[in-house]
């Protein structure tokens, strides 16, 4: 039975669902250290996922589509940086508004642009390809899984060390912590916090439009309505059970897409697909129980 | 003449809500121009197929709905508990209403009423799960109820494929709800659900429970202030689980009433493909939940999409600039974005009011 579930195309199933996870939940991991509270990853996520689909399909190149999406989702970040740093908006207001947004907007624009309803497939969207590295490739069980990854994969893993070499070991990674930790503090010395804040809200609508690329272009080549589907809502839980650390980020998205791709494996197996689908979010919000952690900020946040 | 249309021309820009409603629909009509349809001839077919004919009773039949989420999010928001999970509530309870309403043996007289309660029940036990979180975990509600949305379609999915499912159809989807055990319409727009009394009676039910009563009072005070409201003597855990739960139940009892009184089968998904549940946060959050204006805004919101749909057939621009549209109207309320001179005189005059400056 263990050997039937545990087995190389497992592993791979799981790295896939955890990658687009991960690269929302270091976005928001940035917003979090800045003193931004960002829960607009979801919108983002499908904002970049149907422009990597549009610019794929008009350039039929999926780098071009992979960078139309970096470049979508920063600039569709700039409605919550706007809203919630430089007019000082409630940012749960503007976040939930974000997304509905976000859904409104792709659900408008894909038949307004497609001429279809639901799901856009076209042999001219060019999928991302997968480049496998010589000799790691090779290594069983994990090796073809990690090893043999996409563009937004590769980065992805090494945004997990590049990022905490940032955070914490650079003049600008410690800028950015005191503006969230103590913005008056970081004023005083010369910082100016409102710069910080957008930069860090600018790079998670990068990496969330990175993370749509590669659920639209690598995990499938397709635009479906809502495909984003709460991965951006998990990713935000990412953050706070990995308590914004690289590290902790890491082994939470892990986690979670553990949960999507053993579901996805169970599914193969002979359970009902609306039981399977369930368990990501399910697995979520077992892993917050017990992890039992005082959400101080959110708390206070939502019930100041 | 010049002179009354200047004045009042100032006023709306000076409204914060006005304006950014004006805003917002010449921002849809940017998009609609942008991607090749003449603008007016949209908005003429919205207003057109959201107000004549058929169209009104559709519009006043998707209030219904927009209204009664409004007012099951308002409730908790007011005491600062911000529930994502009206669309799981309404789905969950929507299934037990119905189920309720096809299979109990008893006269219609009881299985209406019967269906809604357990439509309310449980709606408020899947509401009462974040709260218990809350409360007894500290996992924020906020993100436990929605992520709680997913596992709710995916269970009455489930029931629907298998337990509960209709044999004679391939949807996944219950069979119809008997006729007798329909909710009824009434003769007042061509044919609106009698729900609709039963929505205005729960409006004025919170009304005046926001404004005479002192667990009302206590909510607000809870969401302007936990911290002094719990030393005020307010149990404010105990506030956060019935806040939830009332919320759940009208949530419930709202997916229940689209079941048993507008569609008649409980087919997978379609409770959700509206956004319901999402527009009535939206309502909520205009109209500060306060049950008036939310009457108000949620009429504006169901003639807005009702009016898409209508555009949608006649010329051919989807329906979901509606949504568009919606949540372009709280960003730029939530972000105060109005003319900026004015605005400060606007705030020494009649004192400056946010979205959440009144939670």
């Amino acid at each position: 039975m263990f050997e039937q579930l545990f087995d190389s195309a497992l592993v791979e199933s799981v790295v896939r669902a955890l990658i687009p996870i991960l690269l929302a939940a270091l976005g928001g991991m940035i917003c979090d250290r800045a003193g931004v509270f960002q829960i607009s990853l979801e919108g983002m996520m499908l904002v970049g996922a149907f422009t990597a689909v549009a610019g794929s399909y008009l350039a039929t190149s999926a780098t071009v589509g992979t960078v139309i999406a970096m470049a979508a989702g920063s600039a569709f970040s700039l409605v919550l940086a706007y809203g919630a740093v430089s007019r000082q908006g409630d940012p749960i207001v503007i976040g939930v508004a974000v997304n509905l947004l976000a859904l409104g907007l792709t659900s408008f624009l894909l038949p307004q642009l497609f001429g279809v309803r639901g799901v856009f497939q076209d042999p001219r969207v060019d999928g991302l390809n997968r480049f496998p590295i010589p000799f790691l490739s090779d290594i069983p069980i994990v090796g073809p899984a990690i090893f043999r990854s996409t563009i937004p994969g590769y980065l992805a893993m090494l945004a997990v060390p590049a990022l905490w070499v940032f955070l914490f070991r650079t003049p600008i990674g410690l800028r950015l912590r005191g503006v969230g930790e103590r913005p008056v503090s970081a004023e005083t010395l010369g910082v100016n916090p409102t710069q910080y804040k957008y930069a860090a809200v600018v790079a998670s609508g990068m990496l969330c439009g990175l993370a749509g690329a590669q659920l639209a272009l690598g995990n499938v080549v397709q635009f479906s309505e809502n495909m984003s589907s709460g991965r951006g809502w998990i990713a935000v839980v990412a953050v706070m059970l990995g308590r914004a650390h690289p590290a902790g980020v890491l082994g939470a998205s892990a986690l979670f897409g553990a949960a999507e791709g053993l579901g996805f494996r169970l599914q193969g197996n002979g359970l009902p697909v609306q039981i399977t689908d369930a368990l990501p979010y399910v697995a979520t919000l077992v892993a917050l129980a017990l992890a039992r952690k005082r959400f101080k900020r959110i708390l206070e946040l939502t019930a100041a | 003449m010049a002179e009354t249309l200047r004045a009042s021309t100032n006023r709306v820009l000076r409204n914060p809500v006005a304006f950014s409603i004006v805003l917002s629909l010449l921002l849809g009509a940017a998009i609609i121009a942008a991607t090749g349809t003449n603008p007016l001839l949209a908005y003429s077919e919205m207003v057109r197929g959201a107000l004549t004919g058929s169209g009104l009773r559709n519009t006043v039949s998707r209030m219904i709905p927009i209204v009664g989420m409004a007012l099951a999010i308002s409730i908790p928001f007011r005491a600062g508990v911000i529930n994502l999970g009206g669309e799981g509530q309404m789905v969950i309870g929507g299934l037990a209403g119905t189920l309720a309403a096809i299979y109990l043996p008893l006269p219609p007289v009881l299985v209406i009423p019967l269906a809604l309660v357990a439509g309310m029940v449980a709606g408020a036990l899947w509401a009462l799960l974040p709260a218990i979180g809350q409360t007894a975990l500290k996992l924020p509600i906020l993100i436990s109820s929605l992520l709680l949305n997913y596992p709710a379609r995916a269970l009455t999915g489930y029931m629907v494929r298998f337990p509960f499912a209709d044999p004679t159809v391939t949807s996944s989807s219950t069979v119809p709800v008997p006729e007798s055990n329909r909710i009824p319409k009434l003769a007042l727009f061509d044919g609106v659900s009698a729900s609709l009394v039963l929505l205005i009676l729960l409006l004025i039910g919170v009304a005046l429970f926001n404004l005479r009563t002192v667990p009302g009072y206590e909510t607000r005070m809870t969401g302007l202030n936990s911290r002094f409201s719990r030393y005020g003597g307010v149990a404010v855990d105990r506030q956060v689980v019935w806040v939830m739960l009332a919320s759940g139940g009208i949530a419930g009892m709202i997916g229940t009433h689209l079941v048993v009184g507008e569609t008649y089968r409980f087919l997978d998904g379609d409770l959700v493909v509206s956004g319901f549940a999402w527009s009535g946060l939206l309502v909520a959050l205009l109209a500060r939940h306060r049950p008036g204006p939310m009457l108000a805004a949620g009429a504006f919101f169901a003639a807005l999409q009702i009016g898409g749909l209508a555009m949608q057939r006649n010329v051919n621009v989807p329906w979901q600039i509606a949504q568009v549209l919606q949540a372009v109207v709280i960003i730029m309320i939530a972000g105060r974005f109005v003319l900026k001179a004015r605005r400060e005189t606007a705030a020494v005059i009649e004192g400056e009011t946010t979205v959440t400056g009144e939670v």
